[in-house]
């Protein structure tokens, strides 16, 4: 019989955190089980959504880190 | 040119090998970063005072060849955030030298030109979303889909069991998912009012 997995398990098959013995375990029970094959649709949406998520830094604070960067004097980091 | 190879050049004076580190994760550390505060000022102060740390340590000959930069400095962000955010819970207000005050809140963080494009943008609603889910829920989903920790790392730095982790990604997911769809089903530009 196919073991049942929980949401958790999914979750962490989708993240590539589980073992290789699990992923065929969790591989064959989403072939046979229609409603897991359809949870795991549902979470991996809504974390595939989450790679469009994106907030960018204004130019003016990248500037001054490079700069910072340019300007720091090796000697007085060391002390 | 790997992270690694970079961070060597800059060891050596490579002003370039460091801008192209900055470019690389830029956004991811920002991001993360944001996701947390949830305020863009605050979120280039720290953005700011992680690749700060990065100069220090990198020029002064303190940087451990055998960690992986991008966990190392996905860490350095997250502990400067979950600082800021912990300070901030306590004191919710922070009076500027200026007498100004910053406001722990989405109507400041949001920006002008941020909210303005809220109702049109798909992604920036996801932002928003995301922003609105409970903090502990919120944290984990950053930690986890923004910096790219293990659950097991994320159940040590926030010292719960892996199974709470896992429990409040799924929530976080849950309640992602019936966000999206009560937005589609109720596609309303008053969902951010102006």
């Amino acid at each position: 019989m196919t073991k049942t997995f929980t949401p958790n398990e999914l979750i962490r098959y989708y993240y590539k955190e589980t073992s290789e013995k699990e992923n065929r375990k969790i591989l064959n029970a989403l072939i046979c089980d229609p409603v897991l094959q359809e949870q795991y649709k549902e979470i991996s949406k809504v974390i595939r959504q989450l790679d469009d998520v994106k907030f960018n830094p204004s130019d003016k604070v990248i500037k001054a880190i490079l700069d910072y960067s340019r300007n720091a004097d090796v000697h007085s980091l060391n002390k | 040119m790997s992270d690694s190879e970079l961070i060597s050049l800059y060891k050596n004076g490579n002003e370039e090998a460091f801008e192209s580190i900055v470019n690389r994760h830029k956004r991811k550390v920002y991001t993360s970063i944001y996701l947390i505060v949830k305020d863009s000022y605050v979120a280039e102060d720290l953005l700011q005072e992680t690749f700060i740390k990065v100069v220090k340590t990198v020029k002064s000959g303190r940087y451990n060849e055998e960690g992986k930069f991008l966990p190392w400095l996905m860490r350095i962000a997250h502990n400067l955030a979950v600082d800021f955010f912990r300070k901030e819970k306590r004191y919710p207000t922070i009076i500027m030298e200026d007498g100004d005050k910053i406001f722990n809140n989405l109507q400041f963080s949001e920006d002008s030109f941020e909210s303005k494009q809220l109702v049109t943008d798909t992604h920036n609603k996801l932002k928003f979303m995301i922003k609105e889910l409970p903090e502990t829920q919120r944290e984990v989903l950053v930690m986890r889909h923004y910096m790219e920790m293990s659950f097991q790392e994320i159940a040590e730095a926030t010292g719960v069991s892996i199974n709470t982790a896992l429990g409040r990604m799924r929530y976080a997911l849950i309640n992602l998912r019936k966000k999206v769809r009560k937005y589609n089903i109720a596609y309303d530009k008053n969902i951010y009012p102006e």
